[in-house]
């Protein structure tokens, strides 16, 4: 081997190992650092992107007006797509006065976040968010929707967070079972590519009386997740030989999320 | 060949930008295009070993920066069986091994047989995907390699075999820009009387 190689290596190495010590903390400011710096250019990359997306929407709605035009030449189409685009609106609307009620009847104070990007990484299954530190969002915050727990927050910036996904395996959460006295802990399972993604639920009793179709709650232990938080529906049990588990069905859609909620560090 | 080097510094950096808006693709698997992978793969075969090095430790530096996850204190009353991820620095190592496939056909390369090296970067992104799993499969303690794990890796590795020639049609350019050859200049044929 040239010298010189061997010089590279042994840096090279040397960097590695460098960077394999770094304490939680470091990393974390490391990672604080690279998305900071990354901000600007993915909040613009953001704004394209909705921009291109009412853009194809427009497009979408003209086509298709100019096409009934074509067909029909009357007033009545025209009317048809002004009441589509109503009901559109109408969806919208209810999409949000859900949104809205539910930040009103929940007994935390929530912040409402937009999802910037999601799944950026090979195997975690994380999202993005447009709210940070400037929001009061910390680390751990539950990140819900008014269909249940979506996950928690990683790593929290300025203006951005990291969320991890309930369907992460890492994720995970003390969990109780409505109607039963049975507690165990949830989480995503590490290779789930099903639509939707299924959890577990571990720890149960080894003769854990469960039925398809009971709902699944954040229990409170631990500190992080609030109590009374829906997680999922059981769909099967699986009795093992010193506990027992169940394969849960979670509560949120997570291919059809926009907005979602933060409950502070200050609840 | 500095003027080249700090061109392809700028190439990773513009490729970890992109990779920010290339989402995965759900109905493959959660396949991606690796862009930050398929350019230093690309990258490793057209520069000598200390700079490919660098290269690696720049790109996993930056990688392990976007994706790692914390290790949050937790009640381990309550928690305990806390499920470990891997650690940064990781990719760094990944990146090197990677490279270092790469860089083992570099001769080939050499004579200009490019495409040889654009099928590698496939095999290369198979190879480093898989060892990620596994290796996230090992300290989890279980193995659970299927289908799925397989497809995913398959059709990563298939976008960077369709992306790799146009990063080395890119690198053809930029060397050409500043003066550098990456290929040997072909030898004149000897005449045997």
């Amino acid at each position: 081997m040239k010298p010189l190689n061997l010089i590279a290596l042994l840096c090279f190495l040397g960097g590695a190992t460098w960077a394999l010590t770094r304490s939680d903390r470091s990393v974390r400011k490391i990672q604080y650092h690279y998305y900071s710096a990354l901000l600007p250019i993915l909040k613009s990359g953001s704004a394209i992107e909705e921009e291109a997306r009412n853009f194809t929407r427009e497009v979408q709605h003209s086509t298709e007006l100019e096409a009934e035009l074509e067909l029909t030449r009357a007033e009545l189409s025209k009317l048809r797509q002004i009441e589509q685009r109503f009901s559109d609106l109408e969806t919208e609307n209810t999409r949000l006065q859900d949104a809205l009620e539910f930040k009103k009847n929940t007994p935390f104070t929530l912040i409402a976040a937009r999802i910037t990007r999601r799944q950026t990484t090979n195997w975690y299954k994380t999202m993005e968010i447009n709210r940070g530190e400037e929001s009061f969002i910390g680390n751990q915050n539950p990140v819900v929707t008014a269909e249940g727990l979506v996950g928690k927050i990683d790593l929290s910036g300025k203006e951005f967070a990291t969320v991890i996904l309930l369907t992460d395996e890492k994720c995970q959460v003390s969990a109780k079972i409505e109607g039963s006295p049975e507690v165990g802990i949830l989480s995503g399972r590490r290779v789930d590519y099903g639509d939707p993604p299924m959890l577990t639920l571990r720890f149960l009793s080894k003769k854990a009386n469960l039925k398809k179709g009971q709902r699944v709650f954040s229990n409170g232990r631990g500190g992080i997740i609030p109590a009374n938080i829906l997680l999922g529906t059981i769909e099967s049990v699986e009795a093992g030989a010193q506990d027992s588990e169940a394969l849960v069905r979670p509560a949120v859609n997570f291919n059809d999320l926009v907005t979602v909620f933060v409950i502070p560090s200050a609840n | 060949m500095l003027r080249y080097a700090f061109s392809l510094l700028i190439l990773i950096l513009l490729a970890v930008i992109a990779q920010q808006f290339l989402p995965a693709f759900i109905d493959l698997y959660n396949a991606r295009v690796f862009l930050l992978l398929i350019v230093f793969l690309c990258i490793a075969v057209s520069v000598p070993l200390p700079v490919m090095f660098l290269y690696a430790l720049i790109c996993g530096f930056l990688w392990d920066a976007q994706c790692s996850l914390s290790s949050p204190a937790v009640d381990t009353s309550i928690y305990t069986d806390p499920v470990a991820s891997l650690r940064f620095g990781t990719s760094i190592l990944l990146f090197g091994l990677a490279g270092l496939l790469m860089h083992g056909f570099r001769p080939l390369f050499l004579q200009g047989k490019w495409y040889l090296s654009a099928l590698l970067t496939g095999i290369a992104t198979f190879l480093y995907c898989l060892s990620e799993y596994s290796m996230i499969d090992f300290i989890r303690g279980s193995f659970t390699v299927d289908r799925g794990v397989l497809s995913q890796c398959g059709y990563t590795a298939l976008f960077s075999v369709a992306v790799s020639p146009l990063i080395f049609g890119l690198l053809f350019y930029l060397a050409r820009l500043f003066r550098h050859s990456i290929v040997e200049s072909k030898r004149p044929k000897h005449h045997f009387s």
